[in-house]
């Protein structure tokens, strides 16, 4: 879809000699594809910042085809992930150039040590992780994070039990030979825990 | 208080992207502690994306050094082309493929991964989630568990070193990157604590002694070396800890 700001912004030479970038802007097309799916505002996102990517891309990856791969998974990720963006945080250059760098993290990992394991967004956080950002968590995070709050307030020998078996997937058995105790002992012991931490969420449900 | 931090040049392959996940890693822990690195951080990303989506495309990442400077004059040719390959690629196709898809993507809330040493528990960073871990081993008062992130030579491990251990004195070929994430230990150099990222390389020699016990993140591209008189009986544990 052709629009006359897009062509403002991609096919008038005279405006893409200046090098200023208009951030306001960037940060309107990413809130409107957050907020309503917005497609025209998305294809601006796209001849803005994909032919930038693709020429970025190229320096890394020697053939074309991975860097078209590098722009489509890239775009591809603005799109799912723009309610993402927090403008409060910095600027949309930034966020999409995460974004970017992440792709390209993973697929070089790919390449090189053939492992899918996609650690970018955990080295290099898309968003603040639920866990930190209160108003941003999820009902059965928030139910999650409670739970780990529970856990952590049992006493230390039931901790260990806990953890050992719902966190660490030990059985019982494991953690009886590891911890040396009796399986009665570890038996009882996450029976209490598991009683302890049903009053505490109940509590917190009221 | 954390005395030892990341170099800038390596911050700045971690802004690029250009570490492995390993190294990576690490400076994502220490900057997790370190609200200074964790600010450099945050300031360099800005800078380098900006000046990555400047309209001039050859001011790309205005921060590389002479060297990246020759790499970047070859390479302009190079853009030229990819320029004008950009203007026939099909841009509208790519776009209707991606719109069409309804679905967003919600972040997965991270559960807290744990590893046990010594019948003690210990909560491990996030970053570390999703990486697969091998069977804890053990040599006295050492033992570590290998992450397994298949990046050839360079090895990475948590090493636990129990109250009262230590590693015999050593020096290594390559690099060994420390990262105290619990507990501390000493060595010539003085106390380390909680946060300290320790890169190290062939020219230092070193004995860390830990007197409350710790934890650690290593990461290493060569076995260690033991130096010292009986120590050089121990090589066996260079490679066992690298």
């Amino acid at each position: 879809m052709q629009t006359n700001l897009l062509s403002n912004v991609v096919d008038d030479k005279s405006s893409s000699m200046q090098n200023k970038i208009n951030h306001p802007e960037l940060c309107q097309w990413l809130k409107a594809v957050a907020i309503s799916r917005d497609k025209a505002a998305f294809t601006h996102l796209f001849k803005f910042f994909a032919p930038k990517i693709k020429g970025i891309a190229r320096r890394k990856f020697p053939n074309e085809t991975q860097a078209n791969e590098v722009v489509q998974e890239t775009m591809s990720n603005v799109w799912r992930k723009a309610h993402l963006f927090d403008e409060n945080k910095g600027a949309a250059t930034t966020w999409v150039y995460t974004v970017m760098r992440n792709v390209t993290f993973d697929i070089l990992r790919k390449m090189k040590s053939n492992k899918e394991d996609m650690l970018s967004d955990d080295i290099w956080p898309i968003a603040e992780s639920a866990g930190n950002d209160d108003e941003e968590t999820f009902v059965d995070h928030l139910e999650n994070q409670q739970l780990l709050n529970g856990i952590e307030q049992l006493p230390e020998a039931q901790q260990q039990v806990v953890k050992g078996f719902y966190l660490m997937e030990m059985s019982q058995e494991q953690l009886a030979t590891h911890l040396n105790l009796p399986l009665g002992t570890i038996k009882s012991r996450l029976r209490l825990a598991l009683a302890k931490l049903k009053v505490q969420l109940g509590e917190n449900h009221d | 208080m954390i005395k030892h931090h990341p170099k800038f040049e390596l911050i700045q392959s971690f802004v690029n992207g250009d570490l492995p996940a390993s190294l990576s890693a690490a400076i994502t822990i220490h900057a997790n502690i370190c609200t200074s690195c964790q600010s450099k951080i945050t300031q360099l990303t800005e800078h380098v994306a900006e000046a990555s989506f400047e309209q001039g495309i050859d001011q790309h990442i205005s921060t590389g050094n002479l060297a990246e400077n020759n790499v970047k004059k070859e390479c302009v040719s190079d853009v030229d082309q990819s320029l004008d390959e950009v203007n026939d690629f099909d841009f509208d196709d790519m776009i209707a493929t991606i719109t069409q898809c309804a679905d967003i993507d919600e972040i997965q809330p991270s559960i807290e991964k744990t590893v046990e040493f010594k019948n003690k528990i210990y909560a491990l960073p996030k970053v570390l989630n999703n990486i697969e871990f091998s069977r804890t081993a053990q040599i006295g008062k050492l033992a570590r568990t290998r992450l397994m992130l298949d990046e050839d030579e360079i090895h990475t491990n948590l090493l636990h070193i129990e109250p009262g251990g230590s590693v015999p004195e050593h020096t290594h070929k390559g690099f060994e990157l420390t990262l105290l994430l619990e507990g501390s230990f000493s060595d010539e150099n003085g106390e380390y604590v909680k946060g300290d990222f320790i890169m190290l390389d062939g020219s230092h020699k070193h004995h860390p002694v830990s007197n409350e016990g710790c934890l650690c993140y290593t990461v290493a591209n060569d076995a260690l070396h033991f130096t010292q008189g009986i120590n050089k009986l121990l090589n066996p544990i260079g490679s066992f800890i690298y």
